[in-house]
């Protein structure tokens, strides 16, 4: 069974590591602890031993040697890290770049972040306001030349620079303590005139050590500085705009060649030493990956498993949900697949603007069928019934099912019914819109079916997938409801609660979709973002996010996305990524 | 017939013009901002603003117009690097020059295009020549009624039929692709085979019905019965007055078919996964992807005029009794 699906049987996510990172103890400890309290699932900061490496074998047949062929829908359109945020180029990321931490695979179900370029995943002082990084010996660029604390003051500072605009803003707003682009301010124009942060935000004072000074508490660093998007640039090789086209590398592999759109060679990086590596391995001589294959086309050439297909596998591409069915049930396809779960939960947005009666918003919770859309998605390896906002791939969720989405998947019509004619609004006109693809269409019928049999007058608005999220994202949209969906950016409810349900976030293309504002609530994301204990403040969200449900119902939880993925019968080492919502790349290799 | 070319190469640059205005203009009437796209989850519009700035989206749209077309003629300088003459700017979604986009996607369409017109017009010139000539026999009826199921299918049909037909279960061939011509001629002409055979059943039957017609209409002409009456062969006949009478409705049509599908065969290019200017033009469309819709359009465009003047200038080789005027 996939680590996920452990996770989400046995009810629960945990971080249990310390959050001073790189401490004194030997490792693992916590691992097992939480193993022992029946825990499925746990992240731990990782401390010096366990981020020195070299990362082991996962699979103990794992060999060296072979081309792995990787079909890819979307072409990789940033190299640069900084410019890195969708997770096709983060699989890629965890390839060719490095940065101060990254995600370990320590186990079926464990994951720890550890020190990568760093000796381990931090040491934080006054009150999580400070964190110091040390950079590992014999961390090594491709070209040869050491990773020196100058490349990552570099990489850090040059994320101020107006053309760095597509990578996470996390880091800078933090330093900065501002939100929105408001962090700019802290170094116009980034480090290219001469001009650098001071001291007081960020300091290196030898070639190894890296302090970064915060106006807050930040607990989640080690998470933060995971994100490809803050993987290590070279201070030397950067070419500003160009170095989107052509970076300097630091991970096992290179690129030995790219053609936008067609195809990418990557090649072993000679330079990349093994010992200073917990998470990654190198087993394939090459990645030869094609752009352009649509899911169809991928899903039905690793199930034929013919030819050069033995050896392929996809990063991204998921099986199409027309053949779900048959992947799941063929004993031999269904061999050849790995699932997991995507950190997505697909909710219903409820127009606080336009449905101002709580009954109303509940007799729609109630109403909707949750297992039409997980039907429309391709059954049980698309999806699986949410109920509640927090994805199983959190830390700290735990299963709640208040509009029993879980008990009752087609719709509690009745309850439903009960709370509209309570309400009074019975007939009342909803316009339910969605995006104009296959699946939304398909669950648009049965949900209109079911707000129907209950008493509303139900308009669906059909928009152009493109556009959707444009016109869904206008504050003073028409519409009464209409499905978003958002995953974490790393494993904590902070990178969730706080863009969905924050009142003071609305506006013109912001996530809070569902223009939810609620002072008590605001001041409770205030209250837990300040938490320097990630359990604690893991257990928080979790609970703030079922109050906001239960309370105020801006949203109907509906589905917790999954990814069913297959590969060819000669490639080993297939592991799901809950970080990458992808294949684990650098843990695949040929089959001898 | 250079005042004949240059008149209609003028004539093209004014179409040009016309498409490449529609083009850029109805772009910005589409409700959908292409920042929106760079902008990731936590868009807020000061992020958008900077993006905007950045891909040059914050000037007034007739000023992006002049200088996009401006620079077709003399370059111009990006960010990214300087962009030569033809310039046709950088990519919003992935910063790739559009040019540059255009030169390296082309040779695959042209590939598939050459290859599979090679072999629609030789199965279906001989094809519909063979009817007309058993016009009414039960050949002639196997061929017309064939041609009416073939041109009833459609390639995103045919393709996946044959792709699991031969590749998937039979494991008579590879999966299509496209390797150049240059590095290895053997697996350019393996792996475009299947695409071929593919493209070329909807084509085959359109020109084997064309052909047929057309040549049965000739056959009935007042110069072909004179031929015969003069007792010339039937072959003489056949081929030297009425074969060449009825190749201008052929040649009118191969024209724009030819000129179409250098711009992109769309569906068999995705079909097959194949990186052609037919692929590039979906996905930007999808990516909102301002200079590559340009380029492409204007690209496909040019190649959809040229191959009409080449038909029109053709035409006076076929049939002297047609004038360039």
């Amino acid at each position: 069974m996939r680590a996920s699906l452990a996770a989400v049987a046995a009810g629960a996510l945990i971080l249990t590591g310390c959050s001073s990172g790189g401490g004194g103890d030997d490792g693992g400890s916590s691992d097992e602890k939480a193993k022992q309290q029946g825990e499925e699932v746990s992240y731990t900061f990782g401390n010096a031993k366990q981020s020195t490496g070299p990362a082991g074998d996962l699979d103990k047949n794992a060999t060296k040697g072979g081309t792995i062929k990787v079909l890819q829908r979307d072409s990789f359109a940033h190299l640069d890290p900084a410019q890195i945020y969708v997770s096709d180029e983060g699989s890629l990321a965890t390839l060719i770049h490095r940065g101060l931490t990254t995600y370990k695979k320590v186990g079926d179900d464990d994951y720890r972040v550890v020190g990568d370029l760093a000796t381990d995943s931090g040491k934080k002082s006054d009150g999580g306001k400070t964190w110091t990084y040390t950079l590992k010996d014999g961390v090594k660029w491709e070209d040869g030349s050491e990773i020196t604390s100058e490349d990552i003051r570099h990489t850090f500072e040059r994320q101020f620079a107006d053309f760095i605009a597509e990578g996470p803003v996390f880091l800078q707003q933090w330093l900065a303590g501002e939100n929105g682009t408001g962090y700019r301010k802290l170094l116009p124009g980034g480090p290219y005139k001469g001009k650098h942060l001071p001291d007081d935000v960020l300091e290196t004072p030898d070639d190894k050590t890296i302090v970064f000074h915060f106006k807050k508490p930040q607990p989640e660093l080690p998470y933060a500085l995971a994100m490809a998007g803050y993987a290590a640039v070279q201070k030397d090789g950067d070419t500003k705009e160009k170095y989107d086209k052509k970076p300097v590398v630091s991970g096992p592999y290179k690129i030995a060649s790219f053609k936008s759109g067609k195809s990418m060679k990557l090649v072993r990086n000679k330079e990349w030493d093994p010992k200073t590596d917990a998470a990654r391995n190198q087993y394939p001589d090459a990645f030869d990956i094609q752009f352009g294959v649509s899911f169809e086309d991928s899903t039905k050439r690793l199930m034929s498993d013919a030819g050069e297909n033995q050896t392929a596998v996809s990063f991204s591409n998921q099986v199409d949900a027309s053949s779900m069915d048959q992947v799941r049930t063929d004993k031999k396809v269904k061999d050849r697949s790995v699932e997991g779960y995507q950190s997505y939960v697909g909710v219903i947005n409820l127009n606080m603007s336009r449905l101002k009666d709580k009954k109303v918003r509940q007799a729609i919770a109630y109403a909707l069928p949750a297992q039409s859309l997980i039907s429309a998605f391709g059954g049980a390896g698309g999806g699986k019934p949410a109920g509640n906002y927090y994805s199983p791939t959190l830390v700290g969720h735990k299963p709640s099912d208040p509009f029993n989405k879980i008990s009752k998947p087609q719709g509690d019509l009745k309850k439903a019914k009960q709370l509209l004619d309570e309400s009074g609004k019975k007939g009342m006109k909803l316009t339910f819109a969605y995006q104009n693809a296959p699946e939304w269409q398909n669950f648009s019928v049965a949900a209109a079916d079911n707000l129907k049999k209950v008493g509303f007058d139900v308009q669906r608005k059909d928009i152009i997938a493109d556009t959707y999220y444009d016109q869904i994202g206008k504050v003073k949209n028409k519409y009464d409801m209409y499905h978003s969906s958002w995953g974490a950016d790393w494993p904590s409810g902070s990178t969730v609660i706080p863009p969905l349900y924050d009142g003071r976030q609305i506006q013109d293309g912001a996530s809070n979709y569902s223009h939810y504002d609620n002072a008590e609530t605001n001041k409770e994301i205030d209250r837990i973002s300040q938490i320097s204990n990630p359990n604690k403040a893991a257990d928080e969200w979790m609970k703030l996010a079922d109050k906001i449900l239960k309370e105020d119902t801006p949203q109907v939880p509906l589905m917790y996305y999954k990814a069913v993925q297959l590969h060819g019968s000669k490639i080993g080492g297939v592991y799901f990524d809950e970080q990458l919502h992808d294949l684990m790349p650098h843990k695949l290799y040929v089959k001898k | 017939m250079l005042r004949f070319l240059i008149r209609r190469s003028l004539g093209a640059v004014v179409i040009l013009l016309i498409i490449s205005a529609v083009t850029f203009f109805l772009f910005y009437a589409v409700p959908r901002d292409p920042a929106m796209l760079a902008c990731g989850k936590n868009c807020t519009p000061d992020a958008l603003e900077v993006i905007h700035r950045n891909l040059g989206l914050d000037k007034p749209v007739p000023q992006q117009y002049w200088e996009f077309m401006s620079g077709i003629v003399t370059g111009r300088d990006f960010a990214q690097g300087p962009c030569p003459a033809p310039c046709f700017g950088y990519s919003f979604a992935n910063s790739d020059p559009v040019w540059g986009t255009i030169v390296d996607r082309f040779p695959t369409t042209v590939s598939l295009t050459v290859g599979g017109a090679v072999v629609f017009l030789a199965i279906g010139l001989g094809a519909g020549m063979i009817a007309a000539h058993k016009k009414g026999t039960l050949l002639d009826k196997a061929f017309s009624t064939g041609s009416l199921v073939l041109s009833s299918m459609q390639i995103y049909f045919i393709g996946p039929l044959v792709l699991a037909l031969v590749v998937y279960n039979l494991e008579l061939l590879d999966q299509p692709q496209y390797v150049p011509l240059t590095e290895d001629p053997a697996g350019w002409f393996m792996g475009l085979l299947i695409p071929w055979c593919v493209v070329q059943i909807i084509f085959t039957a359109n020109y084997t019905r064309l052909a047929r017609s057309s040549m049965i209409e000739q056959l009935q002409e007042d110069h072909v019965r004179t031929a015969r009456a003069k007792g010339m062969s039937g072959r003489t006949v056949f081929f030297r007055y009425a074969w060449r009478g009825s190749l201008i409705p052929i040649v009118t049509i191969f024209g724009v078919d030819l000129g179409s599908l250098f711009g992109g065969a769309m569906i068999t290019e995705w079909t097959f996964s194949l990186p052609g200017l037919g692929t590039l033009a979906v996905d930007s469309v999808q990516n909102t992807d301002l200079p590559m819709v340009m380029g492409v359009m204007l690209f496909a465009a040019t190649f959809i005029i040229l191959f009409n003047i080449i038909v029109d200038a053709v035409y006076a080789f076929i049939d002297p009794r047609v004038r360039l005027s």
